[in-house]
């Protein structure tokens, strides 16, 4: 049933760009779809809407090449942006891109106009040698990036460069419109504990004490961090190994095998995860990009490492509910990357559909939107990094080379506005704004779950049992049903002690009668055969009467 | 003791007298195969209506699920028949003195408080909330543990068993249970490749025949 719906809404949504490039209209370009409380995919409205999309085009990278411009780096320095893997906006708002098909860092304000382009990295103090998988020695060309894949920028504008084919991180600061100078760099920790050979970052993060977390994927114990002078502090915050039957047998067959045996077992290791962001109270939400991924899929994570997410993956899948096999391609959510906005909204970006995937802070699912139709606006091929700022999401697609703004529509404001009072408990101020969502959207969950607690806190019991049930919530149903058998109970008190003590009489009397054998049983069961005569006749008279009637007509 | 009695009240007679009841009506020839099929019935009809009502926090599913009456047959009427045949085949080559019929009988009026209580147990999961859980789950214990023990009784007095024999018949019983329901799943996957053979027979044959 469920991937019927979901090749249905696929299906829909195909319909709907054929039929749309000829028409422009006001209506969404796609169909958007919400998760109800047994995860089937339901036609919802669109939370969020596209607001616009900006290229290289856009963001004049021509002055690049242009040697009038301030901007100049040389006469053959590409005018377009190629193969981006990440961006990330700032805390003085300022966007950075990594242009990583170019090897440069692009940094433009919030309507992207271009403001800096770092190609030149100058001030590394050191040559340094990497060896590669194959065991190739190669020296750091320290000037410039190689394939840059992640970027970080602290309040003091100070950036860390995740260079991936330099096998380093590098914190550097703005120099020129064109340069950065090197302030340190952050190589493969020369110690026992890291045990693989690369060090091939993609990924990197700082804290509030400028601890420096570094994601690699070929090491799963975690991420690499770095204290502020550059020293290797250790492993953080490891995900756990997601149990299958693979798991379990193997745990077994540990028990029994021989040492041979032992060594030809295949290793079950965690998942790594793919990357993270920090929220503005210093936790660290991560994502793990395996399809399907159930365990540790999305974490949020204590300064210690452990996960403090209060609803696990346990309980729910993050991202699309099922995987879909269509047109002999099976779609499964691969969760590529995380961004917290300020308002504690959760935004996960799902790399095989293209669909933002925004839960609150409670990861109750809220809205689905974004699309994987490569040809459309709003619809991403390679979409590799999402940021937040405000109500506006930015997702980059490294495929199609631009950047994509959503902006929140009438119906994502009303969502926000009620969960962030719901979130508060002011569930009695939510009660409206959810009844404005219910309009929109009759089925969904959160705002039917918001408004059984605002029924439930305005002593409206039995209306806030029909929403827990419509909700299909047992614990909020249970709590308003307890207080409603109370209510009755205290209304109806000497009603209800009334009934049993008569009962409690009625039977003593009956009990003693019996005992003397006073009850006159004949006289009962003559009443009773008299009773049922004239039933009896009252009927076939009722019967005959009827049928004469049906007769007559 | 009067043992005139009719047949309905025998069933109460056994269920409230679970070591002598069932002497009794070994020893009177009592027990009608008519009460016990619509006792097995109304198992089906309890199963049927635990499956579909109680109070929305205890069962919902019900308020959600397409319901499937398959499994709960099965869970009813096809697990009773095949405890009857297992019974008497075992017991049979044990020396028990039950034929068919009583075990049939004996078995249907050991359900009776299990029937009950699982009506009474969905019943009163529309009166009270999770945390009074416990009355729930007493009732359907009691109800499960009362059927259990007039089982042990019903089948020691059909087969004249001492008390070991009685459990030992029994449990050989569910393994024999096991064994009809796999072989009934054998034959039935057997019955449809032959069934599928003849198909593709037929249609090869319809093929040439065309053409």
């Amino acid at each position: 049933m469920k991937i019927k719906k979901l090749i249905s809404i696929l299906l829909a949504a195909v319909l709907a760009v054929m039929t749309m490039s000829a028409t422009v209209s006001a209506v969404d370009p796609y169909t958007t779809y919400n998760y109800d409380a047994w995860f089937n995919a339901i036609p919802s409205q669109a939370g969020y809407e596209v607001v616009a999309t900006y290229d290289s085009v856009t963001m004049h990278l021509e002055q690049l090449s242009d040697p009038n411009s301030e901007f100049f780096i040389s006469e053959d320095e590409p005018a377009t942006m190629s193969d981006m893997k990440d961006f990330f906006l700032s805390p003085k708002n300022e966007f950075y891109i990594v242009d990583t098909g170019n090897n440069r860092i692009i940094k433009t304000d919030l309507e992207f106009n271009l403001l800096a382009c770092y190609k030149n990295f100058p001030g590394s103090y050191t040559k340094h040698t990497i060896v590669d998988d194959q065991g190739n020695e190669t020296v750091v060309d320290a000037d410039e990036l190689k394939s840059p894949y992640g970027i970080f920028v602290d309040e003091d504008d100070v950036m860390y460069i995740a260079d991936r084919d330099n096998q380093r991180v590098v914190k550097c600061v703005e120099e020129t419109k064109t340069s950065a100078r090197i302030l340190s760099e952050y190589y493969r920790p020369e110690t026992e504990l890291y045990d693989s050979v690369s060090f091939y970052c993609t990924k990197v993060l700082v804290d509030a004490a400028k601890n420096v977390y570094v994601l690699c994927p070929a090491v799963n114990k975690g991420a690499i961090m770095f204290s502020d002078s550059g020293s290797f502090v250790g492993y953080y915050g490891a995900n756990r190994v997601e149990v299958t039957a693979e798991v379990i047998r193997n745990k077994i067959w540990r028990k029994i095998a021989s040492e041979e045996q032992l060594a030809s077992l295949v290793r079950l290791t965690p998942v790594e995860y793919a990357n993270f962001d920090i929220d503005k109270e210093g936790f660290i939400w991560t994502v793990t990009e395996v399809a399907n991924a159930t365990t540790d899929a999305v974490k949020k994570m204590n300064p210690a490492g452990y996960n403090i997410l209060e609803r696990t993956a346990d309980n729910n899948q993050f991202g699309d509910q099922i995987s879909v096999t269509y047109n002999g391609t099976t779609y499964a959510t691969r969760l590529t990357d995380i961004t917290v906005s300020e308002d504690g909204f959760v935004n996960i970006l799902d790399y095989t559909s293209g669909r933002v995937f925004q839960y609150d802070e409670r990861c109750n699912q809220l809205l689905i939107f974004g699309f994987d139709q490569e040809e459309q606006r709003g619809g991403f091929y390679n979409p590799n990094a999402i940021e937040s700022h405000g109500d506006n999401i930015y997702v980059l697609d490294g495929r199609n080379c631009d950047i994509t703004v959503f902006g929140l529509t009438e119906f994502g404001r009303y969502v926000h506005e009620a969960i962030a009072l719901h979130n508060r408990g002011l569930y009695a101020e939510a009660y409206d704004i959810w009844q404005e969502v219910l309009k929109r959207d009759g089925g969904f969950y959160m705002a039917l779950l918001g408004t059984a607690k605002a029924l439930y806190n305005q002593d409206d019991y039995e209306g806030a049992m029909k929403y827990a049930k419509l909700a299909f919530n047992d614990t909020d149903y249970d709590k308003a049903f307890e207080a409603n058998r109370q209510e009755m109970l205290r209304d109806n008190f000497t009603m209800y002690v009334v009934i049993i003590l008569l009962v409690v009489v009625a039977w003593i009397v009956i009990n003693v009668l019996k005992k003397k054998k006073k009850i006159p049983q004949k006289l009962i069961a003559t009443g009773v055969s008299i009773v049922v005569e004239k039933g009896k006749t009252l009927i076939q008279n009722i019967v005959a009467k009827a049928q004469k009637g049906g007769k007559g007509k | 003791m009067i043992y005139d009695m009719k047949p309905w009240q025998w069933v109460k007679h056994v269920i409230f007298h679970p070591t002598e009841g069932y002497e009794d009506m070994r020893w009177k020839k009592a027990g009608s195969i008519k009460i016990a099929f619509f006792i097995v019935f109304l198992l089906f009809c309890s199963q049927v209506f635990s499956a579909r009502y109680g109070g929305f926090a205890y069962n919902m599913k019900a308020y959600s699920d397409v319901f499937n009456i398959v499994p709960i047959l099965v869970q009813s009427v096809a697990y009773y028949a095949t405890w009857v045949v297992a019974n008497w085949s075992i017991c049979t080559l044990f020396d028990g003195e039950g034929n068919m019929r009583r075990v049939a009988i004996y078995t249907a009026y050991a359900l009776v408080p299990y029937i009950v209580c699982n009506f009474l147990a969905t019943l009163i999961s529309y009166g009270i909330t999770l945390d009074e859980s416990i009355w729930y789950t007493a009732i359907s214990q009691v109800g499960l543990w009362w059927s259990v023990v007039l089982m042990v009784f019903g089948m020691k007095a059909c087969h004249q068993y001492n008390f070991t024999m009685t459990i030992v018949s029994m449990i050989c019983t569910v393994l024999g249970m096991v064994l009809i329901l796999c072989l009934l799943a054998l034959v039935m996957s057997l019955f449809q490749q032959v069934y599928v053979f003849f198909a593709t027979i037929y249609t090869e044959i319809l093929y040439r025949v065309r053409s």
